[in-house]
């Protein structure tokens, strides 16, 4: 007997609490999130760190050179297409307009998107995060660690993974 | 007035959980953000209700409210009040409330690591949640309900099954609920990519920190369960293929299979379909083994329950959740279509199927030993007992396999491995191979299985060490980083394959405990004091143990009965052992069990039973005529490696689990600075590959397993 009153006040509580979006109209998200990625920049993230496996593979001993250029010629090739996807799904979004983002985007995008090519066939992609970086230099222009000093894309190792 | 309010808690929790569900499916169908927020409360409140209502038991039990039927079955006065706790999960009606609770958790757990990301797949997710939740609840309610009362008060309980009462026993079945209802949320996901359509890889991304979650209890829950079964069942082994113990195993083995599947997917776009048969799977057999150990359907050594409805309802359960998905998957099969084919069966893909097909090969093989007594009992009506060397049959060399694949796996590239460097990689290892197995056979191991373990083991042991003394090398020389550095910074780079290794490190290490049993020495006596009984090892020393006495005490709760050894090692005295029958006296009838002692050294178990002592002994005499008592003395060869292993298993599966090796996310703030940078492109990928860098491998052979 002594549950009715602390049970009744449960029951409201839980009806409350489950109502109230319904009644006031809050609403979760449902939208995208800005934040999370898209399907193709998973490929392409995918694709990177597979790259990055073919080199160590290739270090490790387990791939031959020519098996080795031959996957990483491939796998570029994957990483190439799913970042053209990823720049026609953002300037689609650019063109509708509705980021917020649009102020901040560079004047010389085409440039850009070539030296991340470029950068990707044959510059150097960070040991430490992944980041690919036009050949020549020498820090991670993502997170400012020392890339390998080494010329030509066959040479750098992707530290193990 | 605890209990009562817990059982008013689970009333509400179920419209709460049933319209929670139809408004996720509703809110997700019409896109309608209230409705979803509403239901992703909904999850939360029937979260905190059922948290009450678990309360409200435990209370009951603590506070000896023996009103309630289930308190007056399972538990009584002088009961420890650590037993009195777990009487939440002792029985029945307890328990499947209690997985109730757990999958509640995990489901409020989902419901908020999402609130902000996956949100297309969420409403479906969380309706399935809440569907399972619903289903939950209306069996603790119309059931098995746990606050039944008797309708009069007993002055005390019947007692707690004494072979409950043991420590392993309070953490296993837990450790099992959570392994099974974690599963839960995987599927949800499963089911809601389905729905929605999104097959891409990102409900996998979304799902697969869940699945190893539920891997790393699954097989902590199989190792307590081993232990328990070796220290309080008493018959001198850990392992009986009992049909509750294969009901645990089921699910390891689908889900061990899917970690190692899912990696040709994420990095070769296949398998697609089977990934996804292999989720859905996983999670029946979660329900599966939920109905054999809850039926009481086959005898077992869990025969504690027994009870018709709830195997239909279960069966039905499994009928309807399988039904589903299937019609979900062939309707999204145009989605589910394969990006590339097999390039060769020479190649890391190829050992990948391998696995796979070897670990559903066991599983097979042990749902039908596990099920045939009971086909063949409903077909001719007499109960055919399917023993253990028919699963040792089918299962060891099934086993050796797997350990050669472990090792094969790691080395062989992906799409194609040349032959010329699959002779460079395995011609170290190769040579441990054929070395111990040379060293072995001419050190007077002659059985074949034992022999085969050992030198596979070492075998793939080998190549692991190799692959981390490669890996730390070339890191150690392109960062110029110390040896140390370069290894720490190895496995936190790759959490997830150097974990994976480390976890097949752990499985081979287990795999040499069980290759041991092939060495098992037993002997058996009736003794009187002052009599030795000798034993030899398998490693060639000799034990001799001699027969002090037996003692009998009256202890709260039981009269024990104690036999005292002392022991000789080659004739050098290392001390002594107890060994103990006890007769408890709590539960009605009076229930003998055996306590066995046990010596554990690095290589070997020395184990004592009493097997027999004499009625006036179990009654309270302490007279010299009554001391005549049998023994059974075994030595169990490596059983020690077999919790070695496991807490190395564990370690490996907390290295693959461990936050920041995480479900890739991109921290906001830098992910908009790399947005403003130039929307997604440059910067953008140095992000995204750093969050993904600690844990999607693309190439690690070697998640777990």
């Amino acid at each position: 007997m002594s549950a009715i009153i602390p049970g009744v006040l449960l029951a409201l509580a839980a009806v409350v609490l489950v109502l109230h979006p319904v009644v006031t109209g809050r609403e979760a998200s449902m939208e995208w999130d800005e934040e999370e990625l898209t399907e193709a920049q998973h490929r392409r993230n995918i694709a990177l760190l597979a790259l990055r496996d073919v080199e160590y593979d290739f270090h490790a001993g387990k791939l031959n050179e020519a098996d080795y250029r031959a996957m990483k010629q491939e796998i570029s090739t994957e990483a190439l297409d799913a970042i053209d996807d990823d720049e026609a799904e953002w300037n689609a979004r650019q063109a509708r307009g509705d980021s917020a983002e649009s102020l901040g985007l560079p004047q010389d995008l085409e440039a850009e998107i070539a030296a991340l090519r470029a950068s990707i066939r044959e510059g150097i992609v960070c040991p430490q995060c992944g980041h690919p970086n036009p050949r020549g230099c020498r820090f991670c222009g993502d997170c400012g660690s020392a890339l390998p000093e080494r010329k030509g894309a066959a040479e750098h190792v992707a530290g193990g993974s | 007035m605890i209990p009562a309010l817990g059982e008013v808690a689970l009333w509400i929790a179920l419209p709460i959980s049933i319209w929670g569900c139809a408004l996720a499916f509703l809110g997700g169908r019409w896109s309608r953000g209230d409705l979803v927020l509403s239901a992703e409360r909904s999850t939360y409140a029937v979260t905190a209700l059922l948290a009450i209502a678990g309360v409200g038991i435990v209370a009951a039990f603590l506070g000896d409210q023996f009103q309630y039927w289930y308190v007056y079955n399972y538990s009584s006065i002088n009961l420890h009040p650590f037993f009195k706790f777990s009487g939440l999960w002792a029985g029945q009606r307890g328990s499947l409330l209690f997985w109730g609770i757990n999958l509640a958790l995990f489901s409020s757990l989902a419901v908020w690591m999402n609130r902000s990301k996956n949100r297309d797949l969420m409403p479906y997710a969380n309706g399935v949640l809440l569907a399972f939740l619903a289903f939950f609840i209306s069996i603790s309610l119309f059931v098995t309900p746990p606050f039944e009362q008797l309708g009069f008060t007993p002055t005390d309980g019947r007692g707690l099954n004494p072979q409950l009462q043991n420590y392993w026993m309070t953490i296993h079945p837990p450790t099992m609920y959570l392994g099974f209802t974690s599963f839960n949320v995987p599927f949800a996901f499963a089911m809601s990519a389905l729905i929605v359509g999104r097959l891409d890889t990102r409900w996998i991304q979304a799902t697969r920190k869940w699945i190893l979650t539920s891997w790393f209890f699954l097989t902590l829950a199989v190792i307590f369960g081993m232990r328990w079964a070796y220290e309080e069942l008493g018959w001198g082994g850990y392992w009986f293929w009992d049909p509750v113990e294969n009901a645990s195993l089921l699910p390891w083995l689908v889900a061990t299979a899917f970690l190692h599947s899912v990696m040709i997917q994420e990095s070769r776009g296949m398998l697609k379909v089977w990934n996804m048969g292999l989720v859905v799977l996983t999670f029946l057999m979660t329900i599966f083994a939920t109905f054999l150990t809850r039926s009481g359907l086959i005898e077992s050594v869990h025969s504690f329950a027994q009870n018709l409805t709830i195997a239909w309802i279960f069966l039905g359960c499994m009928a309807v959740t399988g039904g589903v998905a299937s019609v979900l998957i062939i309707w999204r099969l145009p989605l589910l279509s394969s990006e590339r084919q097999f390039e060769s069966m020479l190649s890391r893909e190829s050992a990948f199927l391998l696995n796979n097909l070897m670990l559903l090969g066991v599983a097979f093989a042990v749902t039908w030993g596990t099920m045939f007594p009971l086909l063949t009992e409903g077909l001719t009506g007499s109960k055919v007992a399917v023993g253990p060397p028919f699963f040792n049959q089918v299962n060891i060399p099934i086993g050796l396999l797997l350990l050669a694949l472990m090792g094969i796996g790691p080395v062989i590239a992906w799409r194609q491995a040349s032959p010329r460097n699959l002779m460079r990689n395995f011609l170290l290892p190769g040579a441990v191979l054929l070395g111990s197995l040379i060293l072995l056979f001419s050190a007077g191991v002659r059985h074949v299985y034992a022999l085969l373990t050992f030198s596979l083991g070492a075998f793939v042991l080998t190549i692991i060490v190799i692959e981390f003394w490669k890996g730390t090398r070339a890191r150690a020389r392109i960062e110029e980083e110390n040896p140390f550095t370069a290894f720490v910074h190895l496995i936190r780079r790759n959490r997830r394959r150097w974990g994976g290794y480390i976890v097949h490190v752990g499985i081979v290490i287990m795999f040499m405990g069980f290759a041991g049993a092939a060495y098992d020495r037993e002997v058996r006596q009736s003794m009187i004091p002052g009599e030795t009984i000798s034993i030899e090892s398998p490693f060639g020393h000799e034990y001799s143990l001699t027969y002090q006495g037996l003692s009998t005490t009256l202890v709260p709760s039981m009269r024990q009965v104690i036999a005292l050894f002392t022991v000789e090692k080659d004739g050098v005295d290392i001390g002594s052992i107890t060994t103990q029958r006890q007769l408890v006296l709590a539960v009605n009838p009076p229930q003998p069990i055996s306590e066995v002692g046990i010596r554990s050294t690095f290589v070997e178990d020395l184990y004592v039973i009493l097997a027999t002592v004499d009625d006036a002994v179990l009654l309270g005499s302490n007279e010299p005529q009554f001391q005549r008592a049998t023994f059974q003395v075994l030595v169990n060869p490596l059983v020690p490696w077999i919790w070695y292993g496991g807490l190395i298993v564990a370690l490996g599966a907390l290295i693959g689990l461990w936050p920041g090796a995480g479900v890739p996310t991109r921290s906001r703030q830098a992910g908009s600075t790399a947005r403003a940078a130039r929307g997604g492109g440059l910067a953008g990928v140095g992000m995204d590959s750093e969050a993904y860098t600690s844990d999607s491998s693309t190439s690690a052979p070697a998640t777990v397993g």
